[in-house]
């Protein structure tokens, strides 16, 4: 089995004590943010970002990976215990988990979340493990035709499988569009939008637009909600589920691997998606769908298994495409980025080590989350405790300073503190940040790559369908932007409500 | 009043420390009497990169550096401040107080090529800096897919139809070698710009493009593993590292291109300070950590004094420049 060995190298990579301890300081401060509301993953990834900088590119993605998939643990804590989902996509948790402890079961729906949580997240790597060298065995048939197709895949999916208005999301994805037109000419050397400034000639950095943003922007909004003081939780008790429990559990578990796992592939996907998805299929399937909101454990079990698939799922268009499927997994990109490394087809086999470490790196850490989840819901419930008051400025300063660190350049810390107004008030206004991020991502992979396969092609556009895989991303492409108005016209012609017709046919543009 | 200290006596440092920092920027602005250069370094003497870190111009760098850290007894911290191909970073340098304490890795491209491409503001004036010395030859050479059965240049010639070639960009060194190179052979090509090398490589690999130029150090693993033909290499000798690919002028073509690096210190530095750097470096070269750097990155070493650098780097600029003019060649935009 030659394909096991690089694998297997990757556990070696993860067993060295300094990744090992990264993987450990992921999975915490992934946990830590994931029980306090308002700092996610993306916010916590963005300012953390600079940090990386001085290891090694393995070293840095497996932290930043642990911080992604260990919220996913600890939003479930706030959830049951008080109520308060420490994320989004652990707020359909709540229903039933809060009625689990209010019923004095606290335990056991925090250990079935965590053993859900486990499932989940194991089931996806081994799908990564296996579907990322088929994808990479491909590697050196993706050109720039194919890039351009993938990138306009992206940002379609991106703009309307969004939460949130549909028109808002499109806004906020032409912004990101314009953003990535700034900057020297990659074919002419003509300056676009730089105002003479040669802080600007290379265009706007990925990471001081993130850091801002997501970073920045969250802690100016966060310092505008008065978050009510966390009660004293419930007592935890017998953590471990009674066989009944994980009987009627089992079934959720498996149903949300699955359902987690594909909706994390699908760009626009990700965690909150599938546990919401997860939530409404245990609830279509139970026989006594009437026991969901009062505690029925397959309610905290099917979502939280989703959400961890999904998490961890995302990683795989992300690593073998080189194409972010959500807001965290572009941070990811320009993590990788930053180290010097071009997520892509070509990582598997150029960067084995990397790959597979990272990949690896997410067995420790779902193993390293189940043993210390449970002891240490004590701990991160107190940390509500800490006043926003004393948070906020200390966010905002190690982000500042590691805006500084990247470039060593205070045009960057001028930028991110622009872009951390806009983010305040994109989220005051209901924008959500993510399309930005993403089509500021994809827009310059999309129109270098656009180009790029012009000139291969003599300008001839037909060339896109010559090529196998650019004509199917194509084809997939269209499908997909036809597919709602082609349903709404069917939906029309049974006599159904117009209303969703317009929104519908907005979805296209 | 024991219990605090405080505003009194914590104006009264801050203001002592204002006045030394005064009286220590105005050493600095005095710099260039001969009375406060024989102290020289006095205090870390920063190397600044105008390319990200972990790049070849990166690297070069830090070997540098590491070694004047030993001979110039002063540490020399790196710092990396990439944009505009380095033009950030140089001009930023060439704004500092010439004592020497601040230096610049300067790239030939940005002085011989990029001003070619750019507006006049934007490119880099090498008068504007003192160089210190030269440092070694980066070798670009010409691959061709596997799949295009190019296995000389000659075959390219012959070929008789338009070929695609990838560049490392707009305004480098792989843009301007293959499209002199071009046109000089008679040979239709359509320019086609990557990010960086490895993309363009990538690219002869699976094919997209049949040509490209890239620097010897980072096509070799894939020349070695036969996964793409060397065919020139575009320094005016052969290669070392490659002794069995001619080189174009051997083949005919006039078209002497490679990335030389240097150091470089603002304008006006003290010459006995530029003499004390030198001396440093020179003894790095001699070192066999950073003969060993060379070889392992395919970098043959070019350690000219200052004045030989600033005479070459002007001859290659005015040698590209009449190049472009003659066979009227834009960089930006194809021709």
């Amino acid at each position: 089995m030659d394909f096991l060995n690089p694998v297997i190298n990757g556990f070696s990579v993860v067993l060295e004590p300094t990744n090992l301890l990264y993987c450990l300081v992921g999975v915490v401060i992934g946990m830590l943010i994931g029980v306090l509301p308002g700092l996610g993953p993306a916010a916590t990834i963005a300012i953390l970002l600079p940090l990386t900088y001085g290891v090694e590119p393995v070293t840095a993605i497996i932290m930043l990976a642990g911080i992604f998939y260990g919220a996913q643990y600890g939003g479930t804590i706030t959830s049951v215990l008080l109520r308060l989902p420490g994320e989004a996509s652990s707020v359909v948790t709540v229903f039933d988990g809060y009625q689990m402890a209010r019923q004095g079961r606290a335990g056991t729906a925090l250990g079935l979340a965590a053993i859900g949580s486990f499932v989940g997240g194991t089931a996806a790597i081994i799908g990564l493990t296996f579907l990322a060298p088929l994808v990479a065995s491909f590697a050196l048939d993706f050109g720039p035709p194919e890039y351009s197709a993938l990138a306009l895949l992206g940002i379609l999916l991106v703009a309307t499988i969004s939460s949130g208005a549909k028109a808002k999301a499109l806004i906020a994805a032409a912004i990101g569009l314009l953003l990535a037109t700034v900057g020297r000419d990659m074919f002419t050397g003509e300056s676009r939008f730089t105002f003479g400034s040669l802080q600007l000639a290379d265009g706007i950095d990925f990471v001081p637009i993130a850091m801002g943003i997501f970073g920045l922007g969250e802690i100016l909004y966060n310092l505008e909600e008065r978050h009510r003081a966390a009660k004293a939780p419930s007592k935890v008790s017998n953590v471990w589920p009674s066989k009944g429990d994980l009987k009627q559990a089992s079934g959720a578990v498996g149903r949300g691997s699955v359902l987690g796992f594909f909706l994390g592939i699908l760009p626009g996907g990700g965690a909150t998606i599938a546990s919401m998805a997860s939530y409404a299929m245990e609830k279509k399937r139970a026989k006594q769908p009437e026991r969901f909101g009062k505690g029925a454990p397959e309610g905290v079990a099917g979502p939280e298994t989703a959400n961890n698939a999904a998490a961890t799922s995302s990683f795989i268009p992300l690593l073998t495409l080189g194409i972010p499927a959500n807001a965290t997994m572009a941070l990811m990109f320009g993590a990788l980025l930053i180290q010097g490394v071009t997520p892509g087809p070509q990582l598997v086999e150029q960067n084995p080590e990397l790959f597979w470490g990272v990949v690896n790196s997410m067995y420790i850490g779902n193993i390293l989350l189940l043993i210390m989840s449970l002891p240490l819901v004590g701990i991160f419930v107190r940390i509500l405790r800490v006043r926003a008051a004393i948070l906020a400025p200390i966010t905002a300063l190690i982000t500042l300073l590691g805006a500084y660190t990247i470039n060593n350049s205070m045009f960057d810390v001028t930028l991110v503190v622009v872009f951390g107004v806009v983010g305040y008030l994109m989220k005051k206004f209901g924008f959500e940040p993510g399309p930005l991020v993403l089509a500021f991502v994809l827009g310059e992979l999309l129109e270098n790559s656009l180009r790029r396969s012009l000139l291969v092609f003599g300008g001839d556009p037909t060339g896109f369908l010559t090529r196998p895989i650019s004509a199917t991303l194509l084809l997939v492409f269209v499908l997909v932007a036809v597919l709602p108005g082609i349903r709404s016209l069917m939906a029309k012609r049974k006599g159904a409500a117009p209303a969703g017709t317009t929104n519908k046919i907005e979805e296209k543009v | 009043m024991k219990h605090f200290p405080t505003r009194r006596a914590v104006l009264g440092t801050a203001s002592a420390f204002t006045l030394l920092a005064l009286t220590a920027c105005g050493g600095n602005v005095a710099g260039g009497t001969a009375a406060n250069t024989s102290k020289y370094p006095t205090g870390p003497v920063t190397l600044t990169v105008g390319q990200a870190a972990g790049g070849s111009t990166d690297l070069i760098a830090r070997a540098l550096a590491e070694g004047a850290t030993k001979t110039l007894g002063a540490p020399m911290p790196v710092v990396n401040k990439p944009g505009a191909n380095g033009a950030l970073a140089t001009k930023e340098v060439a704004g500092k107080p010439a004592d020497g304490q601040e230096l610049v890795l300067l790239t030939a491209s940005l002085i011989t090529i990029t001003p070619l491409a750019v507006s006049e503001d934007e490119a880099v004036n090498i008068d504007d800096l003192d160089v210190i010395a030269g440092l070694s030859q980066d070798d670009y050479v010409l691959v061709a897919s596997t799949d295009s059965g190019f296995k000389s240049f000659k075959d390219v010639t012959d070929a008789g139809r338009n070929v695609t070639f990838g560049t490392t960009g707009v305004g480098t060194g792989s843009q301007l070698a293959q499209t002199v190179l071009f046109k000089q052979a008679n040979v239709q090509g359509t320019d086609v710009p990557f990010d960086s090398g490895k993309p363009a490589l990538t690219a002869v690999m699976g094919n997209q493009v049949e040509l490209a130029t890239i620097q010897l150090g980072e096509a070799m693993p894939q020349i070695e593993a036969g996964k793409v033909a060397p065919l020139l290499v575009f320094s005016e000798e052969r290669n070392s590292f490659l002794p069995d690919v001619p080189s174009a002028k051997e083949a005919g073509y006039d078209v002497p291109v490679a990335q030389y690096r240097a150091v470089a210190a603002p304008k006006g530095t003290p010459q006995d300070v530029k003499d004390k750097l030198l001396a440093a470096f020179q003894e790095t070269f001699k070192t066999d950590a950073y003969k060993e750097f060379n070889e392992k990155n395919m970098l043959t070493p070019k350690e000219l004094s200052g004045e030989e650098v600033v005479t070459e780097w002007k001859g290659y600029a005015a040698k590209y420049k009449e190049l472009v003019e003659k066979y009227d060649i834009s960089l930006s935009g194809n021709k």
